[in-house]
């Protein structure tokens, strides 16, 4: 049973991100320096994933791709230049001060491949059989209905089509001290 | 849990392909994890914890071809 609502997680993770400011230390942390200078400044300055799933999409030029929980956009830049111009990336996420961001840094890096929208994991807006791959970094783990989130990632997916998801895990249960901060909600 | 709640929803191939230990030193590089939820995170989580009991992975799977979901 989760300790926070819905609506009180959305809230405190809204609040959050919409003012966090970015410092490159998580970027830093999880792609090589290579990966990073070819992409926007800021949003490599507000790269907030966990790990680096795109790495692992195999992602092939021509793919439609999901990005959920986009922020800034550093993972939808990264798969639009994988996926090439007859590829398409659609990066969704439910703070609109981020998609604001990341509408920026696509129009700095010229991607014409790209699609931002505004939505929840757990209510896609888009159709059945929509994509070929999903990629979300950091993300699952802020949902508070996490078999929703992922039954509606099936849902648009295409027969064959392919999740890789970056997440954060535990392996053993926290104190229940800790498990009813609000913080906590993230892992 | 991840890799089965992929599978309980009708993913198959799950896998998980990147694990990592994800310690409190990585969490203060985010905002969700301001000082004072760390401060209080060490006075609450024993030491030894800390090395193991977050980590961060990469999970994937695939739909499968013919498939309706399982839950």
């Amino acid at each position: 049973m989760p300790y926070f609502s819905d609506a009180d997680a959305r809230t405190i993770i809204s609040t959050t991100y919409e003012k966090a400011q970015g410092s490159r230390a998580v970027a830093a942390m999880l792609y090589a320096p290579e990966e990073l200078a070819v992409l926007p400044p800021g949003a490599v300055a507000l790269a907030f994933g966990v790990n680096h799933p795109v790495r692992h999409a195999g992602l092939v030029r021509g793919e439609r791709v999901l990005d959920i929980g986009c922020g800034a956009g550093i993972d939808t830049l990264f798969a639009a230049r994988l996926v090439g111009s007859d590829g398409r990336v659609v990066g969704l996420d439910m703070t609109p001060a981020m998609l604001d961001r990341a509408r920026g840094h696509v129009a700095e890096a010229g991607a014409d491949n790209i699609e931002l929208r505004e939505g929840l994991m757990e209510a896609l807006p888009f159709p059945d059989e929509s994509f070929d791959v999903i990629v979300s970094n950091g993300v699952l783990n802020l949902s508070t209905r996490k078999s929703r989130a992922l039954a509606e990632m099936l849902r648009v997916l295409r027969p064959g089509g392919r999740v890789a998801l970056g997440d954060l895990v535990l392996t053993d249960t926290l104190p229940e001290a800790l498990m009813k901060d609000p913080t906590a909600l993230a892992v | 849990m991840l890799r089965k709640k992929l599978f309980n929803v009708g993913f198959e191939a799950v896998a998980t392909v990147d694990r990592r230990p994800f310690r409190l030193a990585d969490l203060a590089r985010y905002p969700l994890f301001p000082p004072e939820f760390l401060d209080f995170v060490r006075r609450v989580l024993p030491s030894e914890l800390d090395h193991d009991i977050v980590q961060t992975v990469v999970v994937t799977g695939r739909r499968p071809i013919s498939s309706t979901p399982r839950a």
